[in-house]
């Protein structure tokens, strides 16, 4: 165990860095990106400080600080990390340096994007590492702020109507979850606590629980998305300016899987395991859904949105099938969607900037003139559609594994689901890169260039190695997989598909 | 016969009395030292006015006791009224300095009356007898019928002040008609009682339930004179306008300061004096909380004007509080205190960057003339962004906390889809303090201005004052609350 | 000549009231409207004292002064906003006041 307060550190280093950004003139472009980037590489380094001092054999909470910080309310700033909230810290910090290089071209109002960047950070990995209730509901409420902002400012042409939706549609589902934090808050029979851990034995009747889960789940359930709270997702995505898009698929639709895995599930298990089936059949809606509806697409970014409610519908049902394989499974994937979706914005992004267009049908051919581009675009592609010795696979198959053990049949419209997976993102990388050129601007295409390819070169090489060799990374996840199982399953009241409870892969 | 004239202690109205006096003392000052370009020194009075007074009610905390026949409480709860008021009267006069010299109004009238107003709210607090409660209204009301009409180039400003003056006066009726029959009930306006009669509960409980009816029904006008006051649907209609005809430290003084003290009033008589009534006044409030709310929130989001939007976001904001007052325990009570002050605060903070920006007869305040603003006047921006979300209920600030804690206070009575509908409407009320932020970052500015405004070392002072109090107010509250909880040990009387 | 029973006086009150109501609601002239207001305060009035009679203490009775100062109050504040309006506008009918909506 390190004396570092790694975590802690690493949190609240983006915010300090808004400092040090407020400090350069706003002239100096140049100097704010350089600024923006070194801050969120020291953070990332200092991140791998959480992970090499991090626990493998342990579910508990690990690297934390608990310090009073309200008593009169039984508020304190408790933090910690688990195999849950551990990947979705390093995905953040990873992601971040490579969304300021994203940002290379924000050439308007520098200034305060990048603080609105770095507060962001700051907001989104607050939440992943909060052991308190309302220190968590603090920092879920304040990454909504900087992320609407960055929509709203920095966007496309429907960037406010876009940000409008996102932020009112988060904020009711959160209000609503307050509502049941403080209904809990008061049902607790010791001493008034927001205290995560302390409020888990909290004796509820399963009326209550219900009630109060669905209000957890109303604020999730808008996050992740799920099929009928998903409306503000492809316009936030679609308009969002590439960083964004990239921070929204990766990290901010995690918030609400992970709040799922670390809240919902465990505060209020037996309304939970009632819940399940309502649960899979909303994320096998999402999978089939958002599918369907990403092969239509006309617009590459609305395409790739759609794929995202798809893959989220995955990671859910993971997370409540109620095996060690799917929860394992759900987690790797909320990792593999991020890196993967994560730089599909990223190229796209990339190419938006060189042709200025959203729309598949104004590309065609463009592999002719940029060919490596073409070559990586392809490449992540497969790994979002699941390719085996890419990550999608492991995180899929674990799912699929994990959903044939319990409930065998539900396996079908899922597995339906990679195939369409298959459809929209080769059709869609078909019409882009080959195909006859109509638009002679395509010809003209400059490929990667250097900065590009620094900034997806990681990515590429983590999808590789998490297909390859996903052991590391599982070895940490199980663990506390395997204790939010158990509360999931707690009882066995379940209408057990008798055939697996084999606990090892 | 000798007569026997008992001793008077003038703890419980000192800091009204300090208020008064300094006003009358202004008025003089200004009538004697006459016209002159700079006229500091009636600000300095008028914030040692405020500061005596602050120290006078500093002293009376901790005692609990009644004055002057059983007509004034001395208690935590009026002190801590009374020195909330007192720090939102000098906000206003810092703030008013800087309007009245670019307007070139007159300094003393505003000074002396904005100190009146202040020592009627402070007697609304104490007020432990109707007719007090009445006396106060209207002394804080008179003064500021007048300073809403102070911009006097301005028709605007004087037209709603006549309408505010008439459906005030219309309002202040219903009041009395109030008392009256709280009087023919229980023969006893005294909110308390004590040893120069019973009080108006002790009264009710000798003569039992026979007079219920006429109780209920004068429960009934009562919160109809109150409910004006607080801006409460469906007694909200002046606020709209008198919002944006008064001169804009005018109307954030108005917003917290009237806020506070008929909530203070309102605040005595529903969770003390009628707590053992509640369960028949509750349905009432209830009614009226969720018609505030809702109609409050709705009705912003299509207003234009900035002062406007957030007269329909104060009035919003009483509904919010209305829930503190309906769960009528502890919690809801100190919760309330909480929440007026630090309302206070924002929308004081609030309306100082609308006067900043206001420019010259304090007239650009429409949505058009905030476009682009961060890329203008970044931190004025900012101050505002800072404190429209904490009205929005945004965490990190203290209108967090707020929210927070009345509706917690809700959700402990068992009051849980009450803090639902607050949630939602919550949520709608969001809508509009967002597009006021679309406006300011994500609009372009239209034209440049050929002056660019300037904002006076006081106004900064204050919207620093108030932003640094958001602030710090949502990362650490406990000091506060626990002030505001100590201040709800009221004087129980009887 | 025989009392009066308490019941009559409350019912002139009421009357009384109701018809300042009325005047309020369906009047426009800001003078009008101002003395239908003062005639509501006088029903008041007649309702303190006559409840002060039927309660047999005097506190109603001593109400009715306060209200009375207040109500003079008001009326030096209230006529001087109104003529101010009306100086500039040659008119104190409410529904010209159209700048703000009602």
């Amino acid at each position: 165990m390190s004396e570092w307060p790694f975590l802690d550190i690493v949190v609240f280093l983006p915010l300090a860095g808004t400092l040090l950004i407020g400090l350069i003139p706003r002239a100096r472009v140049g100097a704010l990106r350089i600024g923006a980037l070194a801050v969120t590489v020291v953070t990332f380094l200092l991140s791998l400080g959480i992970l090499m001092n991090f626990d493998t054999g342990t579910a508990d909470f690990q690297l934390g600080t608990s310090v009073e910080w309200i008593p009169e309310w039984g508020i304190s700033y408790i933090t910690g990390v688990d195999g849950v909230s551990l990947w979705m810290v390093m995905l953040t910090t990873f992601l971040m340096p490579l969304s300021v290089l994203a940002s290379w071209s924000v050439e308007r109002r520098a200034k305060p994007y990048f603080i609105f960047l770095l507060t962001l950070e700051t907001g989104l990995l607050g939440v992943f590492v909060s052991l308190d209730l309302f220190l968590f509901y603090v920092f879920w409420e304040a990454s909504l702020v900087p992320m609407y902002l960055l929509i709203g400012i920095w966007g496309y042409r429907n960037r406010v109507y876009a940000a409008m939706k996102f932020f009112l549609f988060t904020l009711v589902g959160s209000l609503l979850m307050l509502v049941a934090i403080l209904f809990l808050y008061f049902s607790f029979p010791g001493s008034p606590t927001f205290n995560y851990q302390e409020l888990l034995g909290t004796p509820l009747s399963l009326g209550t629980q219900r009630l109060l889960f669905l209000g957890f789940f109303a604020s999730f359930a808008v996050k992740v998305p799920l099929v009928p709270l998903h409306t503000w997702l492809p316009d936030a995505h679609t308009e969002a300016p590439t960083a964004g898009s990239v921070m929204l698929a990766a990290v901010l639709l995690k918030l609400g899987a992970y709040g799922l895995i670390r809240f919902a599930i465990p505060l209020f298990p037996d309304a939970a395991r009632e819940l399940v089936p309502l649960v899979m059949t909303l994320a096998i809606i999402g999978i089939v859904y958002g599918a369907a509806v990403a092969i239509v697409q006309r617009d590459m970014k609305r395409l790739i949105a759609y794929s995202s409610i798809a893959h989220l519908g995955f990671i859910v049902l993971g997370v409540f099938v109620g095996s060690i394989q799917g929860m394992s499974g759900g987690i790797l994937q909320m990792l593999n969607h991020g890196l993967s979706t994560g730089a599909l914005f990223m190229l796209f992004g990339a190419l938006y900037e060189r042709r200025h267009t959203r729309r598949i049908a104004d590309y065609g051919g463009v592999a002719r003139s940029a060919p490596v581009l073409a070559g990586v675009f392809l490449f992540v592609a497969l790994s979002s559609l699941g390719l085996p010795g890419l990550n999608g696979f492991v995180g899929e198959f674990l799912v699929l594994l994990g959903t044939f053990f319990r409930y065998r049949w539900w396996v079908v419209p899922a597995a339906f689901g990679i195939i369409l997976a298959a459809i929209y993102l080769l059709w869609a990388y078909k019409r882009v890169f080959h195909g006859p050129i109509t638009n002679d601007a395509n010809l003209r295409i400059p490929d990667l260039r250097p900065r590009e390819m620094v900034m997806l070169a990681p990515i590429l090489v983590l999808i590789a190695f998490i297909g390859v060799y996903p052991k590391p990374f599982l070895d940490r996840i199980e663990p506390s997989a395997q204790k939010v199982v158990d509360q999931l399953r707690d009882s066995s009241a379940l209408p057990e598909a008798a055939v697996g409870d084999a606990d090892a892969p | 016969m000798p007569l026997d004239i008992p001793a008077v202690r003038l703890t419980g109205i000192a800091p009204e009395i300090a208020l008064c006096a300094t006003a009358l003392l202004l008025l003089v000052i200004d009538a004697v030292l006459g016209e002159r370009r700079n006229r500091w020194y009636l600000p300095a009075l008028a914030s040692i006015g405020l500061g005596l007074s602050i120290y006078f009610a500093t002293e009376a905390w901790g005692t609990t006791r009644l004055e002057l026949s059983g007509m004034v409480a001395v208690d935590g709860f009026a002190s801590f009224v009374k020195i909330t008021l007192a720090v939102f009267g000098l906000l206003t006069v810092w703030l008013g300095r800087d309007f009245l010299v670019r307007e070139r109004a007159e300094e003393g009238e505003f000074y002396g009356l904005v100190l009146f107003a202040v020592a009627g709210m402070m007697l609304m607090a104490g007020a432990a007898d109707l007719i007090v409660v009445f006396l106060a209204l209207e002394t804080f009301s008179l003064a500021l019928y007048v300073l809403v009409g102070f911009r006097r180039r301005s028709l605007l400003s004087q037209e709603s002040s006549m309408k505010y003056f008439l459906l005030g006066s219309f309002s202040t009726a219903f009041f009395l008609l109030g008392i009256a029959f709280v009087y023919g009930a229980v023969g006893s306006t005294n909110l308390y009682g004590g040893e120069d009669g019973p009080g108006i509960v002790s009264s009710f409980m000798a003569t039992g339930a026979s007079d219920v009816g006429l109780l209920i029904l004068a429960m009934g006008l009562l919160i109809v004179g109150l409910g004006f006051k607080v801006a409460a649907v469906p007694f909200h209609m002046w606020t709209p306008d008198a919002y944006q005809g008064a001169p804009s430290p005018v109307t954030g003084f108005m917003a917290a300061g009237s806020k506070i003290a008929g909530f203070a009033a309102l605040l005595r008589l529903l969770d003390v004096t009628l707590y053992p009534l509640r369960e028949d006044w509750r349905p009432l409030v209830i009614g009226v909380a969720v018609l505030t709310m809702v109609v409050g929130s709705v009705l912003a989001v299509v207003q234009e004007d900035v002062k406007r939007l957030l007269a329909y976001s104060s009035i919003a904001h009483a509904g919010f509080v209305f829930t503190g007052l309906i769960a009528a325990n502890d919690r809801g009570v100190s919760g309330s205190l909480f929440y007026l002050a630090t309302y206070g605060i924002t929308v004081l903070g609030a309306f100082a960057v609308v006067a900043v920006l206001s420019g010259r007869d304090d007239e650009k305040v429409t949505l058009r003339d905030y476009r682009g603003l961060f890329y203008d006047r970044p931190l004025l921006a900012g101050a505002l962004t800072l404190f429209l979300l904490s009205l929005a209920g945004v965490p990190v600030t203290s209108g967090f906390v707020a929210k927070l804690v009345v509706f917690g206070a809700a959700i402990q009575e068992g009051y849980w889809w009450l803090a639902v509908v607050g949630m939602v409407t919550s949520a709608i009320a969001a809508f509009f303090y967002l597009k006021v932020l679309v406006v300011m970052y994500m609009q372009e500015k239209e034209t440049e201005d050929a002056e660019r405004v300037r904002s006076g070392p006081l106004s900064t002072g204050v919207i620093g004052l108030a932003a640094l109090a958001t602030i710090v107010l949502g990362l650490y509250w406990g000091p506060l609350i626990d002030v505001a909880e100590r201040a709800t040990l009221f004087f129980a009387g009887g | 000549m025989t009392d009066v029973p308490p019941g009559y006086f409350l019912a002139l009150a009421g009357l009384m009231f109701t018809i300042g109501v009325i005047g309020v609601l369906v009047r426009r002239n800001a003078i009008v409207l101002f003395m239908f207001i003062e005639l509501m305060l006088n029903a008041v009035n007649l309702v303190f004292v006559t409840f002060a009679r039927m309660k047999g203490n005097i506190d109603g009775q001593v109400l009715v002064f306060f209200v009375l100062v207040v109500a003079a109050a008001e009326v030096v504040v209230g006529l001087a906003i109104i003529m101010l309006i009306a100086r500039r506008r040659a008119s104190a009918n409410v529904d010209d006041v159209r700048l703000l909506k009602w």
